[in-house]
């Protein structure tokens, strides 16, 4: 690095707070917004920031992307003038990257032809397109209850543990395999072992050279976990905008974008707002999904985990986050402690793309009798725990034993579970599941034994396990 | 610009001339104003306060670094001006002694100085210091002390601190130890590292402080290796997969909820549910299986942690373990850096190859010491009063347990922290953060505990999402579906308590859930040898046990493993031996079950 280069402009470290670094500039220089800056550690290695604030005239305030610990204030900080900006195009293909979109995978350098700030305006309200093509995923809840739309976003809802990440998985599995394009995943704060174990099985199945993985664990400082969703993104953008193909967006977990946000929202001198949060929640998470879109050039689905914490569907994260989508599934803790997995409730998990216009008349009527039906169960269920079973009528009795085989009947062998569970995965086509919904609620299953409904694929196979 | 001169003794013209000469080239063209003052406490040498550099270069300082055991070097012979400079601080060191003659074990105390005076390496080169202008609840704000770095230690003559937020014009900082011996105009050194413990072999058998130092009263840790307490988690390219089993000897963890080498298992309850007992049985089951376990106790009672480690000793297992040890009577940044401290003992185990087990027990009281240090530091409050990083601070943590390459050795690190509960609320903030970071909790219940059912776990709500595939073959074909088939007998249970008329099917899963339920249940110190396991595990998978009386199926599993150790010695020993139960030892197995069926209802 040499000090006489006219292109590059040098300052130094002024304070550092946690994450948040100052950084002034004695030559007069004002680095723009969003600009990338590295801190010469003299050991030949750098600490990359991004400018958030201008504090006053030369002083800039920024966040780390990379950890802090052993900076020390008067250090050097140099900068070219440009913003983050990360490798597009088909060479990332196969790739696994970090937020710099600098290849952490041993594989070598990525020799892309374009590079992509990863900070970009979403699309004009004129290239805005909608869809109205279901995705088949195989998983009877979801296509049942709260149907996928080609092109549309979906949110996997959860708390801790009840099994985001497992289904995001078997949808990968599901979707990514079928679906044949382009895919790109994105781990934002999630754990480092998983993506581990991410990569193995997409090098074992194949679909690894159709897919780059972009990573910013749990272990990461938070600006890295804040900006790895928009590198993700902005992959997935190139595919849609310049070369007009239909992308698979995964990102687990979406809440861990937030949650980064908040960590640093304070140390940047922003007053908290709701339960601690960062005043700009909604327009941070706006400027991100508004981005995620399908336009009338090309289609980007997303499927997003979002994390709830406690548990807390009305948390200001979550819910900040439920207006951008179009289907919403969400798991719950209750119905993991029956042991039903994939633990979707239906009651609670909806879509924009369940009318009679998208899905079909059939499709429509049974969802909605199903809902009915288990409603109604959930309503009698204070009395069976008081008087007991017997003091139904014969009708609600009937509605009772059908809601709990169908309640059973939701759970479905994962293929990437088939480890825990001992049992091979099922995929079930949408035009089965409705079948089968259909009959049970027909009373056609009523001579099978609610045990006989758990853990199967179709109708078939109850019959099946009834006969032993 | 006032250039303030402190010294120990009033300088001579001559020294004046020569101090005057050296600043005045470091400010060319300014005219810097000498104010000179004495402070007798410096006991030597002299302090120079030139704006936000200060340079001492007193006695009092090199004091400091010789007690503290600091810039040690090598044994080398001194030179003519060393022994010169040695003999003065010797003669200094006797008269301090007499003026406090009473000091116990001062012939001890004489000799570790005397070996430390011969390794001693004075610095005059006048280092960069700092003053505490403000010190308060172990807050303590610095003015100075230029070229410290984020999180480095600081010495704070003889007391340790972390710097924490580097400001423009000062340096906010906690203090470890002492909190109450820092005085505003302290002086302050950087030392170029961050908190670092001493590591090694040395240290199994120990009971150590979070910086390191034993406090056991076995004497000193004779170990010449440290790690900073803060190290990068092993990347993603780094991490091998989970593939061998730890076994902890409890039945209802190693069949439904198992744990692999390298896995994060949270341990989640109310208090008195057995939390802690599940981590010791553990650490117990580890001995003669290669494995070296790191216990945290993080702000415990100093009574509870003593009968803990009496218990390791009894059973002969503190020869493999290391207590790391923060009682609630230590500060909260002690009680902040202890996981940290534990982590970076149990990594080098880890990086040198070896299988390590550690607990954290317990997380909760460690958020509560990070929560009182962040709200002093005033940073703002969000859930709970806890900070907006609290996430992080705990998956930085936890994220360092893994499971290393083959090209790094294959060592791997099990993590099982622990976190309590307020009244079995599972989704309260910190425990269902902690829940997303660890891979599976195993959740115990007041409710089950009292009903006698011990270990009281939940099996619904326990889970582990890797352990599975780090199973024996053996193990994975009888506990298959047991975890599903017991949630699903809780539901039946509680949906079926007032149903008459039951059909068969749902009676015989009834039936089948209470008899898995009672031979789940397991004593304290009582561990299940992993074939032990499958054996009752199979019997109940081909209900076997349908004669037995609910209430004695302990005793009759009990007595069929004496039974089987005797009677069945050669079948017992091909099942070891393949840790799986063939269609042949299965049937023999069976008969041997009907064999003691009648010895067990004569007796």
């Amino acid at each position: 690095m040499k000090k006489n280069n006219p292109k590059l402009h040098f300052g130094r470290v002024l304070t550092v707070v946690g994450p948040v670094i100052d950084v002034a500039f004695d030559d007069g220089y004002m680095p723009r917004m969003y600009e990338k800056l590295l801190i010469d550690r003299e050991d030949g290695t750098f600490t990359a920031l991004e400018v958030l604030q201008h504090v006053r005239p030369s002083v800039a305030r920024c966040i780390a992307l990379q950890a802090t610990e052993g900076l020390s204030r008067g250090m050097s900080v140099v900068s070219n003038g440009h913003p983050i900006e990360v490798p597009v195009g088909k060479e990332v293909l196969g790739r696994v990257l970090n937020v710099l979109g600098e290849p952490i995978d041993r594989k070598g350098d990525i020799d892309a032809q374009y590079h992509r700030p990863i900070h970009r305006k979403a699309p004009e309200f004129y290239e805005q397109a909608t869809s109205t093509e279901i995705l088949e995923t195989g998983i009877k809840v979801i296509d049942l209850i709260a149907p996928y739309a080609r092109g549309g976003k979906v949110g996997l809802f959860g708390g801790a543990g009840v099994g985001k990440t497992v289904l995001i998985m078997e949808l990968i599995r599901n979707v990514a395999h079928e679906h044949g394009g382009y895919s790109i995943f994105t781990g934002v704060g999630e754990r480092s072992r998983e993506g581990c174990e991410m990569i193995e099985d997409m090098t074992a199945s194949g679909v690894l050279k159709n897919t780059a993985l972009v990573f910013g664990q749990m272990n990461e400082p938070p600006g890295s976990r804040m900006r790895v969703a928009l590198t993700g993104l902005t992959l997935a953008e190139y595919f849609r905008d310049d070369l007009g193909k239909d992308v698979l967006l995964f990102i687990d977990n979406i809440y861990r974008f937030v949650q980064a946000g908040s960590e640093v929202s304070a140390l940047l001198g922003r007053m908290p707002s709701a339960v601690g949060y960062q005043p700009t929640l909604a327009t941070e998470m706006g400027a991100l999904q508004e981005r995620i879109t399908t336009t009338k050039n090309g289609s980007i689905t997303s499927i997003q985990a979002v994390y709830v914490p406690a548990d807390d569907l009305t948390d200001p994260a979550p819910a900040a986050i439920f207006s951008h989508l179009d289907a919403t599934t969400v798991l719950s803790r209750k119905v993991v402690e029956q042991g039903i997995y994939p633990a979707v409730n239906p009651l609670e998990s909806s879509s924009r793309v369940l009318e009679p216009r998208v899905v079909g008349d059939k499709h429509y009527r049974v969802a909605r009798k199903v809902q009915e039906a288990l409603q109604k169960y959930k309503e009698l269920q204070d009395i069976i725990a008081i008087l007991g079973m017997d003091e139904l009528s014969e009708e609600d009795k009937a509605t009772v034993h059908r809601a709990r085989k169908m309640q059973r009947f939701f759970s479905q062998p994962l293929f990437v579970a088939s480890v825990f569970t001992g049992m091979e995965g099922r995929y079930v086509p949408v035009k089965t599941t409705v079948e089968c919904f259909s009959e049970i609620l027909d009373g056609k299953a009523d001579c099978y034994p609610e045990s006989a409904f758990y853990m199967v694929g179709d109708l078939d196979e109850v019959r099946r396990k009834a006969k032993g | 610009m006032v250039i303030q001169v402190i010294s120990a003794a009033p300088l001579t013209d001559d020294e004046r001339a020569k101090i005057e000469k050296r600043f005045s080239v470091k400010h060319p063209g300014q005219k810097p104003v000498f104010s000179y003052s004495v402070d007798q406490s410096l006991l030597g040498g002299l302090l120079v306060i030139d704006g936000d550099d200060f340079y001492d270069a007193s006695l009092k300082r090199q004091m400091t670094r010789l007690v503290s055991g600091e810039a040690q070097t090598e044994r080398v012979q001194p030179t003519p001006a060393q022994q010169a400079q040695r003999q003065a601080v010797l003669d200094k060191l006797t008269e301090q002694m007499r003026i406090e003659p009473l000091r116990p074990d001062i012939g001890k105390l004489m000799r570790r100085l005397d070996e430390r005076i011969d390794t001693f390496k004075p610095d005059y080169t006048g280092s960069h210091a700092g003053r505490v202008c403000y010190s308060g609840d172990g807050v303590i704000r610095i003015e100075g002390l230029k070229d410290a770095e984020y999180d480095e230690l600081l010495d704070v003559e003889g007391v340790k601190a972390i710097a924490f937020n580097l400001e423009e014009d000062n340096v906010g900082a906690i203090v470890l130890d002492d909190e109450d011996k820092v005085q505003a105009g302290a002086i302050v050194h950087s030392t170029g590292r961050i908190v670092e413990v001493p590591v090694g072999e040395a240290l199994l058998g120990r009971v150590v402080n979070p910086l390191g130092v034993p406090i056991d009263g076995l004497g000193e840790v004779h170990t010449d290796r440290v790690r900073p307490i803060e190290a990068a988690a092993p990347a993603i390219a780094d991490r091998g997969k989970v593939n061998t089993p730890l076994q902890t000897g409890i039945m209802a963890i190693d069949a439904m909820i198992p744990i692999g080498r390298g896995q994060r298992e949270l341990i989640i309850g109310d208090r008195q549910t057995g939390k802690s007992s599940i981590a010791i049985d553990t650490i117990l089951n580890q001995k003669g299986k290669g494995v070296y376990c790191v216990y945290v106790a993080i702000g415990q009672k100093s009574s509870t942690v003593s009968g803990l480690v009496h218990t390791l000793g009894e059973y002969g297992a503190l020869d493999y373990t290391v207590v790391v040890c923060s009682t609630a009577r230590d500060s909260a940044p002690m009680q902040y850096i202890a996981p940290y401290a534990g982590c970076a003992i149990a990594e080098e185990f880890m990086y040198a190859g070896r299988d390590v087990l550690i607990v954290y027990d317990d997380l909760s009281k460690h958020a509560v010491a990070y929560r009182a240090m962040s709200l002093l530091l005033k940073r703002p409050p969000g859930r709970e009063a806890y900070p907006g990083d609290i996430f992080y601070l705990h998956s930085r943590l936890l994220e360092r347990a893994a499971k290393l390459s083959d090209a790094l050795g294959g060592g791997s690190m099990t993590a099982l922290p622990i976190v309590e509960t307020l009244a079995g609320d599972i989704s309260a903030y910190v425990p269902t953060n902690i829940i997303s970071i660890t891979d599976g909790q195993i959740y115990l219940e007041s409710e089950l505990f009292n009903a006698g059912i011990r270990p009281a776990v939940n099996v619904g709500l326990s889970v582990s999402r890797v352990g599975s595939s780090a199973q024996i073959k053996g193990m994975r074909k009888v506990s298959g579906k047991l975890r599903l088939d017991l949630s699903q007998y809780r539901e039946l249970q509680v949906f079926t308590q007032f149903g008459s008329d039951l059909d068969a099917e749902t009676k015989r899963m009834l039936d089948q859930g209470a008899r898995a339920t009672e031979t789940l249940k397991q004593p304290l110190h009582a561990s299940y040898a992993v074939e032990q396991q499958i054996i009752l595990l199979y019997l109940i998978n081909k209900e076997l046990l349908g004669r037995v009386p609910t209430d004695r199926i302990g005793a009759f599993n009990k007595g069929f493993l004496e039974y089987l150790e005797v009677n069945g010695s050669e079948l017992y020993g091909r099942i070891c031996a393949n840790g799986d139960v063939s269609m042949e030892d299965g049937i023999a197995l069976e008969e041997l079950v009907d064999a003691y069926y009648a010895y067990f209802f004569k007796k």
